[in-house]
């Protein structure tokens, strides 16, 4: 998708368009998740603090794009790719790699299959995308970057007549485009003045050895500038892991309100939980100070749960046992489950308790209630209410 | 005080004592080992205020009684290095003095009265065991026991006696062990508690000479064990225990009788492949015999199969965790065991002979 967060933010605004948009936490710890096309002009990237961005592009506009909606229209992408192909591999919430081979037959030439997927996102999610077409991985991920935004790339294949097509569309680009080439690697090939692909197809895998130090890295490069590239496209990872964390604007020096900021990280975790069917086998708390210093805590539970209070229980038990000696403020906070069993593998216990059940009832009752209304249509008691933080308004920005 | 010690029957005490001592604190006292010299006897006591321990050392000569509180591993590692046949131990104020042929230490201690009190064994023991039996009733129950208590008091084993029986529980809800032995019994009173895994553990290296006999006391917070030499006191796990006679299956009608070390390698070579996603190896019991079959996603199968001296009832295909039917047959002391099943989705019982029973929960099998 082409600058996907700030897309939805001008999507949800229309008078942000045009104007330069960041994406991404305020505030001083602040760190930009996107910036609009028109902030790139002048040097903002995702990543970036945000205070920096700001410097470098003063009159840009700072906006939050809500989870819910990200999630909302990221899986209506999912929903549109997945009728194009089984095999669709996600690398992030709005990008993936489709394994269109098996559907040309139903769906037309790839190309025509690409034409649809922008049209279809176009018309459902009023967005646009950016897709690469070609025989493989690294080859489709670079092409769709070429030609951002709204752009279509279609890598040529190597035929009997012409078996270096693809080497020849390479040839001109930048090695910086390569994957696996960052800028030392970069300086370092442009010291042998290898600027471009067809710079790097001239060499043997010898002097491509001398110019970056290592075996391994010059058989890849070797590799990818002629475009050869042969990872399967899998399906979606199964999930090791679930968990939640939380940076403060600024440190929390009182422990019952870092534990209240966990109760509410426990119920996402275990409502995730709950949604995918899985049990948490155990629990570790992530705890980080103002000095960056991070250190992690973690226990293995009796009995996988899906449940809130345990999850709870545990990440505090674990929490206290460090600040009962020696709290700091905390800078960020995390609570996350792993590793992670299925519901369905879970051992029968000889004791079943019938208010753990009655606890799954009431946990999965508001799961549903969530879904239907928001999130913040219910939550736990003890929770600090979360609408009397700032909120994204669509219309009015900043509550 | 002043005391000449057998340096090689020190280390050992202090090894046993050392279990009991926090490295990590608040309360610097509890990282340390009191010392006690009196009528020609050192004492070692050592406590985290939830267990204690009091060891005397032998061969020792107390040329001044007095007492000393030391920190427990600085002492333990001056004892452990040093090569001298004999140390002398000298404590002055709060300090003491370790003293070899060619060296000498002096280590900062504390007041002795401020070590919290370790409780000593009362005059009315509620019975007597033999160490043998207390070690053979522990040792085949404790695997079983959780790590956290849950809304039972589970991270414990559960002790009851009534007249001379002792029956021995423990149970992490998913598998529950139960071994029943004799006591002498020395007072009428019925008892019952559930004591701290850490001090069965404790127990286990401390009455380690099976001619021993101990002494135990229960009262409502504490139980204590004591031999001539030694005495563990403990606190009781606070809670109740599962109503675990509930969950004790009677009505297995298959019954499978199968030798116990074919039966361990059998359920250890399946359990090669099995991995966290399919933890349960299926065991499929029928007049032929056993076989029991596991598959690891991506990694494989593995099929073994067992004769059995005698099986009675229908089949039945079953799914066992090895590891929780491993962890009872290693303790097992017999040649062969008993299982009792009643169906695929009810528990299991393991029994070799009247005193040794272990019911296990099924795993799912897809």
């Amino acid at each position: 998708m082409d600058q996907f967060f700030a897309a939805i933010a001008v999507l949800d605004d229309p008078s942000l368009r045009g104007k330069p948009v960041l994406v991404g936490g305020g505030g001083p710890r602040g760190v930009l998740s996107t910036a609009s096309y028109e902030a790139r002009q002048y040097g903002c990237r995702s990543a970036m603090p945000t205070a920096v961005a700001l410097r470098l592009c003063p009159h840009a506009v700072l906006v939050k794009v809500p989870g819910a909606r990200i999630r909302e229209l990221s899986g209506k992408l999912f929903d549109i790719l997945e009728t194009v192909s089984p095999r669709v591999q996600p690398l992030s919430c709005d990008e993936a790699f489709i394994d269109a081979t098996g559907s040309q037959r139903l769906l037309g030439p790839p190309e025509q299959i690409a034409r649809s997927i922008k049209q279809q996102v176009r018309d459902e999610l009023r967005l646009t995308a950016s897709i690469g077409v070609a025989p493989n991985k690294f080859l489709a991920k670079l092409a769709s970057d070429l030609e951002k935004p709204d752009g279509l790339t279609i890598v040529p294949r190597n035929t009997q007549d012409d078996p270096d097509a693809v080497a020849r569309f390479l040839a001109p680009l930048p090695v910086g485009r390569m994957w696996g080439v960052g800028p030392s690697t970069e300086a370092r090939l442009a010291g042998q003045k290898l600027r471009t692909f067809g710079d790097l197809q001239r060499c043997s895998i010898d002097q491509l050895r001398r110019a970056t130090g290592g075996r391994e890295h010059a058989e890849h490069l070797h590799r990818l500038c002629r475009g050869l590239d042969d990872r399967p496209v899998h399906g979606p990872r199964e999930a090791k892991s679930v968990g939640h964390e939380q940076t403060f604007r600024e440190d929390l020096n009182d422990p019952a309100h870092v534990r209240a900021v966990m109760l509410g990280q426990s119920e996402d975790v275990a409502r995730r939980l709950r949604r995918k069917g899985h049990r948490a086998r155990g629990v570790t708390v992530k705890i980080r100070f103002g000095d960056f210093q991070t250190i992690t805590r973690s226990a293995v539970l009796d009995a996988p749960t899906d449940l809130t209070a345990e999850l709870y229980r545990a990440a505090t038990a674990l929490f206290d046992k460090w600040a009962d000696r020696q709290f700091r403020p905390v800078r960020l906070i995390g609570v996350s489950a792993s590793p992670l069993t299925d519901a369905a593998d879970e051992q029968p216990t000889l004791f079943p308790d019938p208010q753990r059940e009655k606890q799954r009832q009431i946990e999965q009752a508001l799961d549903t209630i969530k879904d239907r209304f928001g999130n913040r249509a219910a939550h736990r008691g003890q929770l600090p209410d979360k609408t009397q933080h700032r909120t994204y308004d669509p219309r009015n920005g900043y509550g | 005080m002043k005391v000449i010690c057998d340096r090689g029957a020190l280390v050992e005490s202090l090894t046993l004592v050392s279990g009991v001592v926090v490295s990590r604190t608040p309360k610097p006292v509890l990282t340390c080992v009191k010392l006690s010299a009196k009528d020609d006897a050192l004492t070692l006591t050592a406590t985290d205020t939830e267990v204690s321990i009091h060891l005397s050392t032998p061969r020792v000569e107390v040329s001044e009684a007095g007492e000393a509180l030391i920190p427990a591993d600085k002492l333990q590692q001056i004892v452990r290095e040093s090569t001298d046949p004999t140390l002398t131990i000298a404590t002055k104020d709060d300090q003491t003095q370790i003293v070899g042929q060619d060296s000498r230490f002096k280590l900062l201690g504390y007041p002795a009265g401020d070590f919290p009190d370790a409780p000593t064994f009362p005059d009315d023991a509620d019975f007597e065991v033999s160490a043998a039996d207390l070690h053979r009733l522990i040792a085949m129950t404790i695997f079983a026991t959780a790590r956290e208590n849950s809304r039972y008091a589970i991270n414990g084993v559960l002790l009851e006696r009534h007249n001379k029986d002792l029956t021995v529980v423990a149970t992490d809800g998913h598998r529950l062990a139960q071994a029943k032995g004799k006591c002498k019994s020395l007072q009428d009173a019925d008892r019952s508690a559930i004591i701290p895994t850490k001090a069965l553990n404790l127990l286990l290296r401390l009455f380690d000479d099976a001619e021993q006999t101990v002494k135990v006391k229960v009262n409502d917070s504490q139980v204590l064990f004591a031999t001539d030499t030694a005495v563990l006191a403990s606190n009781l796990v606070e809670g109740n225990f599962p109503p675990y006679k509930d969950v004790i299956p009677k009505d297995g009608d298959k019954k499978a009788t199968i030798p116990t070390d074919i039966f361990i390698s059998a359920v250890r070579r399946a359990g090669l492949l099995t991995n966290e996603e399919s933890k349960g190896v299926r065991m499929s019991f029928s007049d032929g015999g056993l076989v029991i079959t596991s598959r690891a996603p991506e990694m494989g199968e593995a099929e073994i199969k067992v004769a059995l001296p005698e099986y009675t009832g229908d089949a039945i295909d079953v799914g066992f965790n090895p590891a929780y039917l491993l962890d009872a047959l290693k303790v097992v002391d017999e040649n062969q065991v008993h299982l009792d099943m009643k169906a695929g989705n009810k528990p299991g019982v393991l029994r070799t002979g009247p005193n040794f029973l272990y019911v296990v929960m099924p795993v799912n099998l897809q």
